[in-house]
């Protein structure tokens, strides 16, 4: 492998490095892996083929038009913390990603596509009845979503600007009987995967395959008045994110289980149930001794939109994000968050309540492998050793 | 609030730069929200126009309080007197 080590000007910001170094996996097709160091001043890119100088100044450039753009302002977000249970004891220090392969609980299909064995399975559906019950307690309507979304519909939310990095798309082959016999005789993959078709093989894009839950619901909402003036919702599905070089074990899945509960309705309706939802969670949480904190947070926006979205959201308390403890990387990971929309989709989808004024949506939302992956992170793969309530759930 | 007409008309001509839109449309009682160009991210890009045209400081207060024209032109005369 070879490396390119590029000085930032000006140094990135302690408080950006996280943020600037998940974008570096867009900035070019050669980086394979990317670290800035703690003094956000160095940036080491390890790169698939020999570094020329013509490599060097493309790479170069396109990583200080990032930082620039990511890092110029003076603002700084506030990050409050509202729950803190970091202290909480954690029994296990070990990585759990290494066992669970080899147990056969984890099968690794491709970058961020993993099977899931009945150990972790098991421990998904605890925590999925864990929400559940928590939308029991709302008296939320159960709704069932799609899996591929309709182009059109990411576009009038404006996610195509917001997060371009992370979108999936969904095509076909072309309805034309050559083409498709062409396919069915010459197609086949390479030594790394990739299917040996050329672009003009398939039809165009129209479908994506879904990034959030929730947007489901407000597009079924679009355009018409809401009945009633307000409603709670929940639904369970697969959710997709390209993060790159960024997908490894079960931190960040292409493909993973997202699990929510939505408000639609005025401000005061919104904002209230985020709040009694995150109450009902803290207490889930004490349960099974979760040690995790809650805090202001953002979303990951692309670089473009990253500044001015970043600070808006910080500022307003737009995101609460649950992260829970990595004891053994001394660090963090978001299971879940608290979110308030305020009207942008009632504006965006034209939802309406009945002074014809826009709505207001917000969402409790939690990662299913995720929130597996930090509880085994926690405790280990010892059920014996597991918090008695999730004993409980395994017969144990 | 007693607020001179020249501040007025000076917040009236930043968020019209910063929004992108005839000053006609910036009301003296304008508030986030109330046109489609001063949404979250045209919210930002007033910020940063204040920042520039009045040496205000971006915070998380002044983010959630200079909401409006009214509240912009109470927080920059307030400003002005402390100075």
């Amino acid at each position: 492998m070879n490396t390119l080590e590029i000085i930032s000007q000006p140094p990135i910001p302690e408080h950006l490095i996280g943020e600037v170094q998940s974008k570096l996996a867009y900035v070019d097709e050669v980086i394979c892996k990317a670290q800035i160091s703690k003094d956000g001043q160095k940036i080491i890119l390890e790169v698939n083929r020999p570094v020329d100088e013509l490599l060097r100044q493309r790479v170069e450039e396109k990583i200080q038009r990032v930082v620039t753009t990511m890092t110029q302002g003076s603002f700084r977000p506030k990050v409050q913390v509202l729950e803190d249970n970091m202290s909480a004891p954690t029994l296990n220090t070990n990585d759990p990603m290494p066992e669970l392969m080899q147990r056969g609980e984890l099968h690794c299909e491709a970058d961020g596509i993993f099977t899931l064995g009945p150990l972790v399975t098991r421990l998904v559906e605890f925590f999925e009845d864990n929400f559940i019950a928590l939308a029991a307690t709302f008296d939320a309507q159960p709704y069932r979503f799609p899996v591929l979304i309709p182009a059109r519909y990411l576009e009038r939310v404006n996610y195509f600007k917001a997060f371009p990095h992370s979108l999936t798309f969904a095509t076909h082959l072309r309805e034309d009987l050559d083409a498709i016999d062409h396919f069915a005789q010459s197609a086949c993959c390479d030594e790394h995967g990739d299917l040996n078709q050329l672009p003009e093989s398939f039809a165009k894009i129209q479908a994506l395959l879904s990034p959030a839950v929730c947007y489901h619901l407000y597009f079924a909402l679009a355009d018409k008045p809401l009945p009633g003036g307000k409603m709670i919702a929940t639904a369970v599905g697969p959710c997709f994110r390209y993060e790159s070089i960024n997908l490894t074990s079960l931190e960040r899945l292409w493909n993973f289980t997202m699990w929510e509960l939505i408000f639609v309705g005025e401000k005061d309706f919104v904002l209230e149930n985020r709040e009694a939802s995150r109450k009902y969670m803290a207490k889930a949480f004490e349960d099974i001794g979760l040690a995790y904190r809650v805090e202001t947070a953002n979303d990951p926006f692309f670089v473009g939109e990253f500044r001015k979205q970043a600070a808006f959201q910080s500022a307003f308390q737009l995101k609460y994000e649950i992260r829970a403890n990595l004891p053994f990387k001394n660090s963090t990971l978001a299971v879940g968050s608290y979110n308030y929309h305020q009207d942008f989709f009632g504006r965006h989808l034209n939802i309406t309540l009945p002074d014809g004024s826009p709505v207001h949506t917000g969402c409790t939302a939690f990662g299913l492998e995720r929130m597996a992956y930090a509880f085994l992170s926690q405790y280990g793969l010892d059920i014996q050793k597991w918090p008695q309530t999730v004993k409980d759930y395994f017969g144990e | 609030m007693n607020i001179n007409v020249s501040l007025i008309e000076q917040v009236q001509a930043t968020l019209a730069e910063a929004l992108q839109t005839p000053i006609e449309t910036i009301t003296p009682e304008l508030e986030l929200g109330d046109l489609p160009q001063w949404d979250s991210m045209g919210h930002m890009e007033v910020m940063m126009m204040l920042e520039q045209k009045f040496d205000i400081e971006i915070n998380n207060e002044t983010i959630t309080a200079l909401v409006s024209v009214p509240a912009i032109c109470d927080y920059l005369t307030k400003k002005e007197k402390t100075s």
